[in-house]
């Protein structure tokens, strides 16, 4: 199985596709970091993907 | 070599303690459990160490740990979310990796002999991964290793029916990049997860050798209350107790006492070691703390006979009785009903709890 992260560009916490999937537009969990993450940070490629398989990235 | 620290899961066989916090953060001889596998990562001489966060507790792992410093250690944060396995949690630390090996712990965990002996026999060889392992008495009820004469490992069987060896896989593993194009390749498993296991099946498979290192000293998976108790008398059983703190003439004290240097054993207490007491904690008169008792810090304890429990701190517990072998959640208070009419015991227990009386 494919596993996308992303990683904030500011404090460099790693955060999986799938929290940035369920939900789209975070505020970076790390701790007192300000950035904004989005699902669309991800490359189109890593999107396109994650929509396919969407089902494989839930509990 | 980096190293990995899982700090995700529910905690649900520890609530109500983990209602208020992950489980890794439950104390264990007064210090996080989380804190001793940073200790041992740093004892094999691993520094920069990627925490995986689930979906519970993230902001009070971070505020506890911070960026590592105050261990000597550099963290990064990796947010896993969704709990979909171990393999899925490794994989979220590839780009953390890269192409360094990597010693994956999981954080509830621990051990008394620390990662040391597994890196340096896995690092003697050309291995794809490295395993830690201990001889258990019930073999069918776990992941059980079989190993060939040098000891790597031929075969993984979860659960067998009959086992060709006694030796169960804990919770401890030693992985060369190569694992990240196994766990790519893996599937789900019929509980929805990325199993670990399978990835280093299929490394097997693939060609690689396995190392297996057994563990001999004692190894506890603290997820349960009565873990939490075992795991605090193993510490306290190892561990060097300091004597900082006061303890007034008239105390009666003997065995090895942990005691913080804001700590208080008053006139006319009993404390019978190894027991630790944490910051701010008076033991007052007439109070009795037996062996393989930790006690929290800012609390007070007076008429009560404790032994064999841990307290895990802002406690005011003055009640004249026996408290043995219990986990107290942080803030929990017991006062004594003597006065009171009607007579009977008050309890505002939260969701749960587990009380025997
Ligand atoms: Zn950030």
């Amino acid at each position: 199985m494919r596993i996308i992260t992303h990683t904030c560009p500011a404090c460099g916490t790693v955060v999986a596709a799938n929290e940035l999937e369920r939900n789209r537009v975070m505020k970076c969990p790390g701790l007192g970091c300000q950035e904004v993450l989005r699902f669309e940070d991800l490359s189109e490629d890593a999107r396109e993907h994650f929509r396919e398989h969407w089902d494989r990235y839930q509990i | 070599m980096k190293g990995v620290l899982l700090s995700g899961g529910t905690g649900s066989r520890l609530r109500p303690i983990t209602h208020t916090g992950p489980k890794q953060l439950v104390p264990v001889a007064n210090k996080p459990v989380l804190e001793y596998a940073i200790e041992d990562l740093k004892e094999a001489g691993i520094t920069e160490i990627g925490v995986i966060l689930g979906n519970k507790g993230r902001d009070e792992i971070q505020e506890l740990l911070g960026d590592g410093s105050k261990y000597g250690v550099d963290i990064t944060y990796i947010v896993q979310g969704n709990p979909l396995g171990l393999a899925h949690a490794a994989g979220c630390a590839r780009d953390f990796v890269g192409d360094d090996d990597f010693v994956m712990y999981l954080g509830d965990n621990i051990l008394k002999s620390g990662v040391t002996d597994l890196v340096e026999s896995f690092e003697a060889g050309d291995y794809g991964a490295g395993i830690a392992l201990q001889e258990v008495e019930d073999p069918q009820a776990f992941g059980i290793a079989d190993v060939d004469d040098e000891g790597n490992v031929t075969q993984l069987i979860e659960k067998p029916d009959d086992p060709p060896t006694n030796l169960a896989l804990i919770g401890m593993y030693v992985f060369s990049p190569a694992v990240f194009d196994a766990i790519e390749g893996l599937k789900p498993s019929w509980r929805g997860e990325l199993e670990i296991t399978d990835a280093i099946q299929d490394l097997l498979e693939d060609g690689y050798e396995i190392d297996s290192h057994v563990v001999t000293g004692w190894w506890k998976d603290t997820g349960k209350p009565e873990d939490i108790l075992e795991a605090n008398r193993l510490v306290l059983e190892d561990r060097e107790l300091k004597t900082s703190g006061v303890v007034e003439d008239g105390a009666e004290t003997d065995g090895r006492i942990e005691l913080a240097e804001t700590a208080v054993i008053e006139d006319g207490a009993v404390v019978r070691g190894p027991v630790s007491i944490a910051e701010n904690t008076t033991i007052k008169r007439g109070t009795y703390v037996g062996p393989y008792t930790s006690v929290g810090a800012n609390s007070t304890l007076e008429d009560i006979h404790i032994e064999n429990s841990v307290v895990i701190g802002d406690s005011e517990i003055t009640a004249n009785g026996r408290i043995v072998d219990s986990l107290l959640g942080r803030g929990a208070n017991v006062g004594s009903a003597k006065e009171l009419l009607p007579e009977g015991r008050r309890l505002v227990v939260g969701e749960n709890s587990q009380l025997k009386l």
